[in-house]
């Protein structure tokens, strides 16, 4: 019961606006999305002949992770 | 007698002459995902949202050029029926190969569908026009932009209820193929029972554990149509919402008339790219998830019926 309140005053007196779940969530997907990406490319790279197939499960990939950035966006339009 | 309407609306709110007002300052940043539209006082109508008028007129123009299009079938395709014989090709040869031969007959129009709509609804919505003409007041002379709070039509898929209804339509197709592909015994025995080609005593002793993995795994189940239909309505909501944001750039950072007009022509073009990318990637998105679905409940007929 005191941790929320004092969590509370610390994002007060450091003057944050803004969300922080939204912040760690966007983050997350950031590296998720990044990390997706270089995989593909290295897989692209050893085998450039398989791109029409890496491709589509790359970006099914992508969304995937992206998708908790979105659902912390989604929060934070409707007022958290 | 006199018959008075109750029309619970404002003087000052709203402008007495009801004629769409052109807007370039689209939604509000906190925009309500849809109206009811029918308030001059029909009472039976109120389920008709600018959203649904939109969904209306989506479903009005596949259905007029599908049929435009095979009007007559012909052997070597004229132009548009070969557009619509490349996309069902593209759809069918891709479940195949991830749902499998023998649920593809089943599956295929479901989810052709569902691709094919939302693909027009999402690409529907970064038409010129929906989210930014409608009622609203406006802000000085006529050459201001004005602020549109009741647009006429809103994109199909920005609205929580359609994405919704599709993910649960989806759902109940999913538990009717899974039970009817392979049965309810055998499908619990895939949740609950021991993996691994235990016998015996590890059985009997590894049981519990499995049985909570089961659980585990009906809560991921039940999680999935809440996670398909946010994932859509999020992509496409947050999409609009920036295209909004970038068209009223100018205006909101004060910058005199016309720079701001200028400014509204010129720093969206990257993000209609983004919008389609993203519309077309969100459509894909959903119809790859949901034949993953059905696949991995129903895949396992295949490798008992193998031996």
């Amino acid at each position: 019961m005191i941790t929320p309140l004092l969590l509370a005053e610390a994002v007060a007196a450091a003057g944050v606006s803004g969300s922080i779940a939204l912040g760690v969530a966007g983050m997350g997907a950031g590296i998720g999305i990044g990390l997706i990406g270089a995989k593909a490319v290295e897989a692209v790279g050893r085998n450039p002949g398989a791109f029409g197939k890496i491709l589509p499960l790359a970006i099914l990939g992508m969304a995937l992770a992206e998708a908790i950035a979105i659902y912390a966006l989604i929060m934070n339009l409707l007022g958290k | 007698m006199v018959l008075s309407f109750d029309c619970e609306m404002d003087a000052d709110t709203f402008p007495m002459n009801f004629l769409p007002i052109l807007a370039s300052g689209g939604l509000p940043l906190h925009a309500p995902t849809y109206f009811s539209e029918e308030r001059m006082g029909v009472p039976y109508l109120e389920w008709l949202t600018s959203s649904m008028l939109a969904t209306f007129l989506v479903v009005g123009i596949i259905i007029y050029l599908a049929r435009q299009a095979t009007r007559q079938l012909e052997i070597i395709p004229g132009p548009s029926q070969n557009v619509f014989e490349a996309v069902m090709v593209i759809l069918y040869d891709t479940l195949e190969g991830i749902v499998g031969k023998h649920m593809v007959g089943k599956v295929f129009s479901l989810l052709a569908t569902l691709f094919i709509f939302i693909l027009t609804a999402n690409w529907f919505g970064l038409l010129p026009g929906v989210g930014s003409i409608g009622w609203g007041h406006v802000e000085g002379s006529f050459r201001n932009i004005a602020h549109v709070e009741e647009p006429i039509l809103r994109p199909t898929t920005a609205d929580l209820n359609m994405t919704l209804g599709m993910a649960l339509v989806f759902m109940c197709f999913w538990v009717y193929w899974t039970f009817s592909e392979v049965g309810l015994v055998s499908f619990l025995k895939h949740e609950f029972g021991v993996k691994g080609g235990l016998t015996g005593a590890m059985a009997v002793m590894l049981a519990p554990i499995f049985f909570f993995v089961g659980i585990i795994e009906v809560v991921s189940i039940g999680f999935r149509p809440i996670s398909l239909s946010l994932r859509l309505f999020g992509n496409v909501f947050a999409g609009e919402n920036l295209l909004t944001t970038m068209i009223t750039l100018g205006n909101t950072l004060g910058m005199p008339g016309w720079a701001s007009a200028l400014v509204s022509v010129i720093v969206p073009i990257p993000f209609y790219f983004l919008e389609l990318l993203v519309g077309l990637i969100q459509a894909m998105v959903f119809v790859l998830l949901c034949s993953v679905y059905i696949q991995l409940s129903t895949s396992h007929d295949e490798g008992e019926a193998q031996h």
